[in-house]
């Protein structure tokens, strides 16, 4: 039941990092077993490692092919490879079928994330099958047991233009192998969303029960499916970073009447039992109640809320009225909640009920046809479908704005997330950001502001040596990023801007969000208070599979 | 709002088509689904009566709930896909148990699907399956996968369930008549399971209604006179 505890807390990086250098150099140097190949010759743009970990490094990916196991003694790992096939197929990521580490494009992907077991199991990989990649799942579970051997706990590895980060939680490991910039911090931040989003479906606490029964369990029978779930997430980070990075949720820009009566709407509709109601377009928040003790004693967390607008987001819940148990795991990584979903009048829009009452199931629906009404009522509908493009926006399902909005001519993006917000509206951490446009219209382009983003906010946010304001002149773009007590951004501007011009600029951003942060953030967050579920649900067994 | 006057549930392990054949009957269509998370809530219009349809999750990790899908369900069809064993087997194993909060008068039935894929193919029958392994591997041009279960395993599948639920034969359709081979992506007897299906819940329709009602108080139609009893019955 502490699964997860010990390694999760994110302490200060930089020296654990090193010392995770220094281990790995030595384990290499005494083994000697995993350098085989010379270093990868694409590796040559070092930035900061152990003299040792250097050479052999690169040769963790590239060594692999040699030592990979016939094909035949992967087989026992994947029990449920034949019944996976029919989904099996789309569900492997732009890496292919094959997966071979060998593959040249398979090494070539900027990022690679895998989830494994303690006992070396393969769950998960972002790219190729994972049943090719059981020999190099098992070189990381060697690298992480024998740094656990002498007592301690392998954090990162930094190999000339690769960072290995890892990232034990409990029964399972979860290993980043990125050559983008982003911090250890920051990666350690994706595996750790990667993990809540596995710990959703299935709760802290079942993985614990699961690996402590059967060591190793193929827990890729539970997950099965959620794969894409966990493909989309990673995605997600890459061409929209502002979310993991700010640690907010991006909110539909609404007219503020508009989005108040639709709060009042889902504060009227209520059941017994009832936590929360979120109201989301497009993987965006319209508005969100929530139950007045929830809020007041367990905040929801925005990776909570986050992961919620992901998951109403999926294909799965695209027909009919959806009632499936969910864990929000910084709520309460050891329980579930019971969830209906469903999408209002066959609009995009899409209803999450969220409440403790497993059997509520018909107590939601009659709130949700309460919800359709009172939209009718409003009028509510063909706004809201006006704001997800479906009548005019060509970019649907990407309910936002232009960065012309702003006015201020060589803005090209920015991220903002206001912090001077009252105590009782903190509950609902937001940010705004306008849509990416050109420059920003091909994946390279996307991936390179990410990118900056990515440093520009290691740095504001540095353990060692915060900042307050960077002026960044990059290549392609010149970047503004400012902390302060009252909001944090980051600009993208024209490269041909001045200092002078950069602030000016800020200065009229900064002018129009005050003017439009009605519009752009939910300044009210409505609350209820729903009796408790007369069911009780504390249940010994819930967070329990009962089929297991 | 439209009240559901019986529950049907489908069950079966992941990746079996439940979705499939519950998308091709009511869209009329074959498209490649994704994992159901959870369940589904359906209401079909039958006749005059409203059929809610639950499709659920074949994953373990949903079983939680299972018990809840099939709280005072009228009938349940247990999926199994005919390429795969295993599936047949998990029935038992796995979802047979979570039946047990159905009605008393439940019916059963045992669906086996994607026979599109299998040598046999779908329009043949069982005879020459023995043989067939043979024999249809010359004919078939397409890589077709042997047929794993057989019709008759389906059918001793369904004996023992009216053991476990110690039913007398008698009381309840026969076997034959409960298997069913189908295939979501043809559609092949698609519409025949679900007809003949909801053709057998509603004489169970028409008895909950003589009895009053039963068990739950439904508030939200308190008001509301039910539907004329005996409107469109005439099948």
């Amino acid at each position: 039941m502490d699964a997860g505890g010990n390694t999760a807390a994110p302490a200060p990086a930089d020296a654990e990092d090193l010392e995770a250098t220094r281990l790995f150099g030595e384990e290499a140097g005494d083994s000697g077993g995993v350098q085989k190949d010379p270093p990868d010759p694409g590796d040559r743009d070092l930035e900061e490692t152990g003299s040792k970990a250097k050479d052999q490094l690169p040769s963790l990916l590239s060594s692999l092919p040699q030592s990979e196991t016939p094909s035949g003694t992967c087989e026992p790992w994947s029990p449920t490879a034949p019944r996976n096939s029919p989904t099996g197929g789309p569900e492997n990521g732009p890496g292919g079928q094959g997966g071979d580490p060998s593959d040249e494009d398979w090494r070539s992907q900027r990022k690679h994330v895998f989830v494994l077991s303690e006992a070396g199991k393969p769950i998960y990989s972002r790219y190729g099958s994972v049943e090719a990649l059981s020999a190099t799942m098992g070189v990381m579970t060697a690298l992480v047991s024998f740094v656990q051997s002498a007592g301690d706990a392998i954090r990162a590895i930094y190999a000339e233009d690769h960072k290995l980060v890892f990232l034990q939680q409990g029964p399972l490991l979860l290993v980043a192998v990125s050559r983008t910039p982003q911090s250890a911090a920051q990666l350690r931040g994706e595996l750790l969303a990667v993990h809540a989003q596995i710990v959703s479906t299935l709760t802290r606490a079942s993985v614990a029960r699961i690996f402590a029964h059967k060591q190793n369990y193929d827990l890729r029978r539970l997950l099965a499916g959620s794969e894409r779930t966990l493909d989309r997430l990673l995605d997600s980070v890459e061409r929209d970073p502002g979310v993991l990075l700010l640690g907010a949720v991006r909110c539909v820009p609404l007219a503020r009447p508009l989005r108040e009566a639709l709060g009042a709407l889902l504060q009227r509709c209520t059941g017994p039992g009832l936590a929360l109601s979120v109201l989301a377009v497009g993987g965006r928040l319209i508005t969100a109640a929530q139950e007045r003790t929830v809020l007041t004693e367990c905040r929801l967390d925005p990776a909570d809320l986050q992961l919620l607008l992901d998951w109403v987001g999926a294909p799965a819940f695209a027909a009919g009225e959806a009632w499936a148990p969910v864990c929000l795991p910084r709520f309460n990584p050891d329980g579930f909640f019971y969830a209906y979903v469903a999408r209002l009048d066959a609009m995009p829009v899409c209803l999450l009920l969220l409440g403790t009452d497993r059997e509520a199931f018909h107590a939601m629906a009659a709130c949700r046809r309460l919800v359709e009404d009172g939209m009718r009522a409003l009028g509510a509908i063909r706004a809201l479908a006006e704001v997800a493009g479906l009548y005019n926006v060509p970019s649907a399902n990407a309910p936002a704005y232009s960065v012309q909005a702003v006015g201020a001519p060589g803005l090209r993006h920015f991220l903002y997330k206001p912090l001077d917000i009252p105590d009782h509206h903190r509950q609902l951490p937001q940010f705004t950001s306008p849509e990416l446009e050109a420059p920003y219209s091909r994946e390279e382009e996307r991936h390179r502001l990410s990118d900056l983003y990515h440093c520009l906010h290691a740095r504001l946010h540095s353990t060692s040596r915060p900042l307050r304001l960077i002026y960044h002149v990059a290549e392609k773009e010149t970047l503004l990023a400012w902390v302060t007590s009252k909001f944090e951004l980051y600009t993208c501007l024209s490269p041909l801007v001045t200092k002078a011009g950069a602030i000016l600029v800020v200065t009229k951003l900064l002018r129009w969000v005050k003017k439009e942060e009605d519009r752009l953030f939910i300044r009210y967050p409505p609350k209820y208070s729903t009796p408790p579920a007369t069911s009780v649900d504390q249940a010994p067994h819930n967070g329990f599979f009962t089929g297991l | 709002m439209r009240k559901p006057d019986v529950k049907i549930v489908l069950l079966g392990d992941m990746n079996v088509g439940k979705t499939s054949l519950l998308h091709r009957y009511m869209e009329r269509r074959f498209q490649d689904t994704v994992s159901t998370v959870g369940g589904a809530f359906y209401l079909k219009q039958w006749r005059s009566y409203n059929i809610s349809i639950w499709d659920t999750a074949g994953r373990e990790q949903f079983h939680g709930l299972g018990s809840m899908y099939c709280r005072g369900a009228g009938a349940i069809i247990l999926t199994y896909d005919v390429s795969h064993l295993q599936s047949l087997v998990e029935l038992e194993d796995r979802f047979l148990g979570l039946t047990d909060t159905a009605n008393t008068d439940c019916l059963f039935a045992i669906v086996g699907n994607k026979v599109d894929l299998t040598e046999d193919g779908a329009a043949e029958d069982q005879e020459k399956e023995e043989g067939s392994s043979g024999g249809a591997a010359g004919s078939c041009v397409s890589a077709k996968v042997p047929k794993q279960v057989k019709l008759e395993d389906a059918v001793a599948l369904y004996k023992k369930i009216l053991k476990y639920k110690m039913l007398d034969e008698k009381d309840v359709p026969a076997a034959e008549k409960m298997c069913f081979e189908t295939s979501a992506k043809t559609g092949y007897n698609v519409d025949h399971l679900f007809e003949t299906l909801f053709d057998m819940v509603v004489p169970m329709i028409l008895r909950q209604r003589a009895e009053g009602p039963v068990q739950t108080v439904d508030i939200s139609s308190y008001n509301k006179q039910p539907k004329p009893m005996k409107s469109g019955c005439c099948a």
